[in-house]
């Protein structure tokens, strides 16, 4: 890996509240291209780990170098800028259920308006368009003007991809993203993930609990284990034991098909 | 639910904990006072109004007796707090246990009675210093907030010690009450026929100012009909619920924890609005318009519809700003996370999750204006109340009567319209 497109060094987080040490002294780096995959029980850190990348969550200790700038220091404007090509999927979705599946995927494209015009909720017509394209791309056109929460669990991740999809992202950060969906469903919005990362060069870090799923899509995997790093590796090279390290001794794969 | 905020969660956290503290204490003590001034107003009205050669007489505390009286209700409240829960614990839902585990006996809370006795000079080092105060720490105790005992089904409310204190108090409240009012129901009987009289004059309402201005009834050289000053007292009320919402919307967002973030700045703001909401809040619209009836001119429409209006801003931005704390987080963290700026937030996750809610307080605030807007006048607030106590003080029954039975159709009317739009809204 010549130049990293992102490299986290020694990232630490302690939630003040609870005395919690989610993360500790984490390092590792990302090529550009790459689809990694973060795996680990409940509670190891995942989710901690990809909101301290786009500091939805505020580091305690460490570096976050993304393309070069040290995100950890950024001003809040600038980390504005920098948040802008970071898309970002959620486990429960994180739609606005009221809203239309249309003005879900425009709040994608607010980092790119100008106040007064994202006050007043007039998106331009280009970006009307591009909603209706990415909609269409993740097989929703016809569900454009339907409310939200009419709209089944694989749909709304959908909308979430599009949503994501409009900020013409350089990096993606999925944070189980399947988990709220059953089986094929999943591997429909996996797919999506997919072709993103290929066709679109987009770099995906996502967190996923089935190691099946992860073997699948994954072109690196890690592993966090009570917030530190307990594999680095390609799919191919989680074995029985390492498995067994990662998730305890009791536990037996289950897969996903 | 801000991100990129430095946290003054441990000092604030500390502040509010001695405040919740000495509310509840307070409370307590407050309690036994009234305990206290009930207690001394029974035996004062037993002792001499029921003995004929006292009849006269009064009972008087004795120079020392105040002191007596304050250390007492004091002490009352230091041993309830120690022995059980008392009210004022449980206003702030926290009760005392054992700091280690097992069970709080009754030697270890008797031994916490004494022990605040003992380390009470050195409350100040407490307070200052911070953590538990010494008469907790030594008896090995602690005010904890309750969790239920999920093994154990709950005692009944009304055989705990704060139980059994609210109802005798409930009783006390009753008992002075009735002594001191004396009410005598007898009235209700013997006046019936008077009554009578107004209620029979007032089922023959005379309109014959409906539409025509009545030239006894003038208000600064103009005249006014029945019709004219309704349509003023819905104007008023309008006026008042669009101004107040207008207000109240962008205030609202100011008063909301999840909005404003946990920062020093954010922390200030919020407190401020939400102070200026609660107290704005719990002084009435009546107070208002007296006050405002002096400003600027009794009995005028304007007095009225300024104290509406400010009553409305209040008592909207609270219901507002709790409706804006309770939305779902998620989609606040999506716009946060697409580059979003707090305005963007506010504007694209948390509008559209409060919006319907919004609506439908403010048609219920519309109600509300009505009615008030009806009565206001009483104060020096103008509208149709205007008209209403005038006649009354005429003991013009029949006109009174016809005033109203068009604000029972007024305000019917208003409420079935805003009722049925809330139903759609829902
Ligand atoms: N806001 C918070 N305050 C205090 N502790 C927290 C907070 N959020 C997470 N934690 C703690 O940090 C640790 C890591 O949590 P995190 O949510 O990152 O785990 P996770 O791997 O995403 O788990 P899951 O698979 O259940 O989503 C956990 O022990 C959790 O209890
Ligand atoms: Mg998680």
């Amino acid at each position: 890996m010549a130049n990293p497109y992102l490299v986290v060094d020694n990232l630490t987080k302690v939630y003040e509240r609870g005395q919690v040490l989610a993360l500790r002294d984490l390092s590792f780096s990302v090529a550009k291209g790459e689809f990694l995959v973060v795996i680990g029980l409940s509670g190891s850190g995942k989710s901690t780990l990809l909101r301290c990348i786009n500091r939805l969550i505020e580091p305690t200790r460490g570096r976050i170098w993304l393309d070069g700038t040290d995100v950890t220091r950024l001003s809040p404007a600038r980390m504005r800028r920098v948040r802008r090509k970071i898309g970002m999927i959620f486990q429960q979705f994180n739609l606005v259920d009221r809203s239309t599946a249309i003005g879900n995927v425009l709040t994608g494209r607010l980092g790119y308006l100008p106040g007064w015009r994202a006050l007043l909720g007039w998106f331009p017509k280009a970006d009307r368009e591009k909603a209706l394209a990415n909609l269409e791309r993740v097989g929703l056109r016809d569900k454009a003007y339907v409310r939200v929460d009419q709209l089944s669990g694989g749909q709304r991740q959908r909308v979430g991809i599009a949503r994501a999809l409009m900020q013409d992202p350089d990096l993606l950060l999925a944070d189980e993203p399947v988990s709220a969906l059953d089986p094929a469903t999943s591997h429909s919005v996996m797919q999506y993930l997919e072709q993103m990362n290929r066709q679109d060069g987009v770099t995906v870090i996502a967190s996923l609990h089935f190691l099946s799923l992860a073997r699948r899509y994954g072109t690196r995997i890690i592993a966090l284990k009570d917030g530190q790093l307990v594999f680095d590796g390609p799919p191919t090279a989680i074995d029985n034991a390492k498995f067994k390290e990662i998730y305890g001794e009791d536990a037996e794969e289950v897969e996903v098909r | 639910m801000s991100p990129g905020q430095a946290s003054a969660r441990p000092r604030t956290n500390r502040l509010a904990g001695l405040a919740r503290r000495g509310g509840s204490f307070l409370l307590d003590w407050m309690v036994w006072g009234y305990v206290a001034y009930g207690v001394m107003y029974l035996l004062n009205h037993y002792w001499y109004t029921r003995l004929p050669e006292h009849w006269y007489d009064t009972l008087r505390l004795p120079s020392w007796g105040w002191p007596v009286v304050v250390l007492a209700t004091l002490e009352m409240a230091v041993w309830t707090r120690s022995l059980g829960r008392s009210l004022g614990q449980r206003a702030v839902g926290v009760a005392l246990g054992p700091a280690a585990g097992g069970r709080l006996g009754l030697g270890r809370r008797v031994l916490r009675g004494i022990l605040w006795h003992v380390t009470l000079p050195l409350a100040p080092v407490w307070i200052a210093q911070g953590g538990e105060p010494y008469h907790d720490r030594l008896s090995g105790s602690g005010l904890r907030p309750v969790v239920p005992d999920p093994e154990r089904p709950a005692r009944r409310a009304l055989l705990t010690q704060w139980g059994i204190v609210s109802v005798l108090l409930g009783l006390l409240t009753l008992w002075v009450g009735w002594l001191i009012v004396g009410i005598n129901i007898q009235v209700l009987i013997r006046r019936a026929p008077q009554a009578g009289r107004i209620w029979r004059d007032m089922l023959r309402p005379d309109f014959r100012y409906f539409t025509a201005p009545d030239p006894v009834f003038e208000l600064r050289a103009l005249r006014y009909s029945i019709l004219d000053l309704t349509v003023v007292t819905v104007f008023m009320a309008l006026v008042a619920t669009v101004l107040g919402a207008a207000v109240a919307f962008p205030l609202s967002f100011f008063g909301a924890r999840n909005v404003m973030g946990f920062g020093p700045v954010g922390w200030v703001t919020y407190a401020v609005v939400r102070g200026f909401f609660n107290v704005f809040r719990s002084i009435e619209t009546i107070i208002w318009a007296s006050i405002f009836a002096i400003w600027v001119g009794y009995g005028t429409v304007l007095a009225g519809i300024l104290a509406l209006t400010v009553h409305t801003v209040a008592a909207l931005g609270k219901l507002y700003s709790e409706q804006v704390e309770g939305v779902a987080p998620g989609p606040l963290e999506a716009v946060w996370a697409a580059g979003g700026s707090r305005v963007q937030v506010v504007r694209h996750a948390v509008i559209p999750q409060v919006l319907p809610s919004f609506w439908a307080f403010t048609l219920y605030r519309w109600d509300i204006n009505v009615r008030m807007s009806t009565v206001i006048a009483l104060v020096g607030g103008g509208g149709i109340g205007d008209m209403l106590f005038y006649y009354k003080n005429q003991g013009d029954w029949p006109k009174v009567g016809a005033v109203v039975m068009v604000i029972v159709a007024v305000v019917w009317a208003m409420d079935y319209l805003s009722g049925r739009l809330r139903e759609r809204i829902a």
